[in-house]
């Protein structure tokens, strides 16, 4: 059957038709083969203009359509909806933004405007011909559970959250303590492995002297940080150096700290045995605030790398400078150093001002700490990446802030780096809440945009599988290599990487880019 | 496997660019696992081959293709039509496939892509070291399962030699020795006495020396009656 | 005879990319026509064979724009993408052929002012270094 297309515009934002002659777009876009119907409406988003658009594309059969208006996440999904309903495939309806790629940046260039909207109308078209309809699967969650490894402040508030949304939690603990919490808590229990993908993972956890399978739709990581023993070379030359809570715990039983307080994120406690958490970090800010509150002549020094403080810790930041709090920002590359033959002063190069400044020290405190050494098994068994720290990392902090690259598995507190009681137990109630909510979906979507493997072109060479940050590539039983579709995210690395290009990414494949490519390049503007 | 690299950009566009259509032929096989002349690589340098030539004005065509396995005759016959077509075969096989090429149809003229280099194994993506020159006369049993022709810089059947420290080796300071690999290897299975039992030399007459080697297998040899048979039926 | 119009071909991932592409357009910032943005789902997906097609399909400079290498919606799909993109340099530099033609950037969705940039840098080497070839134009 031959394609038949429905061009659909849009004139809804103002801009559209004030700096686009629409109509000679329409004429351009109807004039190509096989479109059978074009429309130019006010607006896409109105549910009565749906209705109408939708049921020409039914009376012309449309199976394929070609949307002109803005990002796809700002048209209303009623429309997909319904074309899904008249019998489009979802993956058949092409949104090209001409309102944010085309309108808005090129305001002042009319005529170049005008030749650049109806070449991408004409790629949009010659790449809707490319397109294959594809279908999304379901697979059913077979379990509600959600495993927290760790039971503290962050796994305990996230196990509440997760659940009061309905799931089942199982807390993973190291140690023999228990605490009041929904589900249930498994003491002396280690996380050894894991199968699966996110809704139905089979983990291996060692209780006690057992090992046992324990099935799971989400995982949340809360192992937490742990405290240093100090080894290090600062630690050494200055004898009396604390970490960071012992000075806080000393300031709760009423000591006064001696002299200029100086709190430095150095790596030094460890030595250089262990991954450390080498940040400056909210906690350091309210002990660096009382510090001075309660000794306003008292000289308080931060001298740091990196500031992690986020949110509305950021005021204490701008607190901390306001009461005299100096912050002294190094390079990871010349750290902090102490003559062991005159252990009262500190010297450090300071970034702002590319100058060595020479500090006198009262009292050292360390609010670096090195990141727990379970992590390392942990990420191994759940196939998650860890920060060069040490500590579980999330993926983007502006879209996955407690979630890790792998969907199904969160992560909270300072697991990912060192936090303060109030801020992990923020995060433990976000890793709990989307945890909550995944298994709750009680299905596993997937398919659609996913890779696909032409198996005779493949050389089992492993690349793919290497390569794929989600484990979705493995090679299947013809001794070629298969894809987990369930695990796939489509993020096309491996169809990219291939050396045999036996892997498409579906809807993005090679010639589908060259002739988008090819065609915008032909366009004069 | 056989691990080869793409020679040089610029020396194979010099090699080419007197040859006005040209048949840039990859193989499935090792260099395609070794990232070097799969369809990726062939694609990379029919497209970059185009651009020197837009570049410089010269009208020349170069079209990719990709074979199975290029030391093999069967394979490489389907893309015979190709072949007969070129004025050139720029090959990007190991030299097992040009030389293959080369000998089925010896008028045409057949460059090398790459340069063949080793028997390798992959340490991680992307990076190969050489564990066998294929000396023909395998004694890793005896020397802890590493083999000191290939990854000693002198090849000493009796090692260590006085250049190596720190488990390294004189002749490049970031090369591990293999006699101290054995060492400790011998060592972790209990059988250092191995390491002073003195080897007499080598027969090296297995190795490369007086021409080159042909193995035969004959139980799988076809006889002529079988051939006779095969050609019957084409 | 009107100058010649560059061809700037930007491939950007469907994330951090393209957002901060339309954030720009958004804030009222303006950056040249000539750039033509192709997306992909992640940086990672691109393949040199992506870039060196478009510039024989008559690019003059090409970019690839991804998240931030360790902001990366797809974890390490950006820093896949700076390798091929590093990849297909070199091979351009062996070739003779300017290998600023060609790069990488990375954005996160609230980098405003980071695609106008890109646009102007890529649009000025367009600028500078003409087609690729003889045939395509009067260098």
């Amino acid at each position: 059957m031959k394609a038949r297309i429905q061009v659909l515009a849009c004139k809804a934002c103002t801009e559209m038709p004030q700096l686009l002659d629409m109509d000679d777009l329409m004429n351009v876009a109807s004039e190509r083969e096989l479109v059978v119907s074009s429309m130019l409406v006010d607006r896409v988003c109105d549910p009565k203009i749906i209705k109408r658009v939708v049921a020409e594309a039914s009376e012309r059969d449309v199976d394929r359509v070609l949307v002109l208006a803005c990002q796809k996440k700002d048209v209303n999904p009623g429309l997909l909806a319904a074309y899904k309903r008249a019998g489009v495939n979802e993956f058949m309806v092409e949104y090209i933004n001409l309102r944010d790629e085309v309108i808005l940046p090129h305001i002042s260039d009319k005529e170049r405007a005008q030749a650049k909207a109806e070449t991408k109308a004409v790629a949009g078209l010659e790449r809707l011909l490319m397109l294959q309809p594809l279908e999304k699967a379901e697979e059913v969650m077979r379990t509600k559970n959600v495993v927290i490894l760790g039971g503290g402040v962050a796994g305990r508030k996230a196990a509440e959250v997760a659940a009061a949304e309905g799931a089942h939690t199982i807390i993973i603990e190291k140690s023999g303590s228990s605490h009041k919490t929904p589900g249930v808590i498994m003491p002396n229990s280690t996380l050894l492995g894991a199968k699966g993908y996110g809704g139905n993972f089979v983990l291996s956890i060692k209780a006690g002297e057992k090992v046992e399978e324990l099935e799971c739709a989400a995982v949340v990581v809360a192992t937490g940080g742990g405290w240093a023993e100090l080894k290090g070379p600062l630690a050494k030359a200055f004898k009396s150096a604390v970490p960071l809570y012992r000075l806080h715990e000393q300031m709760q039983t009423g000591a006064v700290p001696k002299g200029p307080v100086v709190i430095v994120d150095s790596p030094d406690p460890a030595g250089k045995t262990l991954a450390v958490q080498d940040f400056a970090w909210d906690d350091t800010l309210e002990l660096a605030i009382d510090l001075k509150k309660q000794q306003p002549l008292e000289e308080v020094y931060v001298v740091f790398q990196e500031m992690r403080a986020f949110g509305l810790s950021e005021l204490a930041y701008k607190d901390a400078a306001e009461l005299g709090v100096r912050f002294i920002r190094y390079d990871r590359a010349a750290g902090p150093k102490i003559d062991p033959k005159e252990p009262t002063k500190l010297t450090v190069k300071d970034l702002a001002q590319a100058e060595v400044l020479t500090i006198p020290i009262g009292t050292l405190a360390f609010a670096a700490i090195p990141a727990n050494k379970d992590n390392i098994g942990i990420a191994t068994a759940l196939r998650i990446p860890m920060s060069p720290e040490g500590g579980v990392r999330r993926g983007s902090i502006q879209r996955w802030p407690v979630s890790t690259p792998r969907p199904g598995v969160f992560v909270c507190g300072s697991a990912m780096f060192p936090k303060s009681k109030d801020m992990a137990e923020a995060e433990g109630e976000a890793a709990g809440l989307m945890a909550g909510k995944f298994v709750m979906k009680g299905v596993i979507e997937y398919g659609g945009v996913v890779a696909e493997v032409a198996q005779e072109k493949c050389s089992a060479c492993l690349t793919c599988v290497r390569t794929c940050p989600y484990d979705a590539p493995y090679i299947g039983s013809a001794g070629k290599v298969e894809i987990r579709i369930q695990a796939c995210q489509g993020c096309g690395m491996c169809a990219g990487i291939c050396p045999s290009k036996a892997i498409e990414l579906r809807g993005s494949t090679d010639d589908q880019i060259a002739q988008e490519t090819r065609t915008m390049l032909g366009g004069d503007f | 496997m056989i691990v080869a690299k793409r020679k040089p950009m610029a020396e194979i566009a010099e090699m080419v660019a007197p040859y006005k259509t040209v048949k840039v032929i990859g193989c499935r096989s090792c260099v395609a696992i070794c990232l070097a002349g799969g369809e990726k690589e062939v694609k990379m340098l029919v497209s970059a081959l185009r651009l020197k030539a837009k570049k410089e004005g010269r009208k020349q065509e170069f079209e990719g293709l990709v074979v199975e396995r290029q030391c093999e005759k069967e394979w490489v016959e389907e893309v015979e039509g190709k072949i007969l077509d070129s004025d050139l075969v720029l090959s990007m096989a190991c030299s097992l496939g040009a030389q293959t090429i080369g000998d089925m149809y010896p008028k045409k003229i057949v460059f090398p892509a790459l340069n063949t280099g080793i028997f390798g194994v992959p340490e991680e993506q992307g990076v190969w070291s050489e564990k066998c020159v294929g000396c023909g006369n395998c004694i890793i049993h005896t020397t802890g399962g590493i083999c000191p022709i290939a990854r000693c810089a002198k090849s000493m059947l009796n090692g260590p030699c006085g250049g190596s420290s720190n488990g390294k080796c004189e002749v490049n300071l970031e090369v591990d020795c293999a006699w101290y690999a054995i060492h400790e290897r011998l060592k972790l299975q209990n059988r250092l006495d191995l390491i002073e039992q003195v080897s007499p030399p080598k027969d090296w007459s297995t190795s490369h020396s007086g021409g080159r080697r042909v193995y035969v297998r004959d139980d799988a040899k076809l006889t002529q009656h079988q051939k006779k048979g095969k050609e019957a039926v084409r | 005879m009107s100058e010649r119009k560059p061809k700037v071909v930007g491939f950007c991932c469907e994330k951090h990319g393209i957002d901060s592409a339309i954030l720009a357009a958004r804030s009222g910032r303006q950056y040249d026509a000539s750039v033509r943005i192709i997306k992909v789902p992640c940086t990672g997906r691109v393949d040199g064979i992506h870039i060196l097609q478009a510039l024989e399909d008559g690019a003059d400079s090409v970019f690839v724009l991804g998240c931030l290498e360790k902001n990366c919606h797809y974890d390490t799909g950006s820093i896949e993408g700076r390798k091929r993109v590093e990849y297909v340099k070199s091979t351009l530099a062996d070739l003779g052929i300017e290998k600023e033609r060609v790069e990488m950037f990375n954005a996160s969705s609230t980098m405003a002012w980071k695609f106008p940039e890109i646009v102007s840098k890529m649009v000025d080497v367009a600028r500078r270094l003409g087609p690729i070839g003889k045939a395509g134009g009067d260098r």
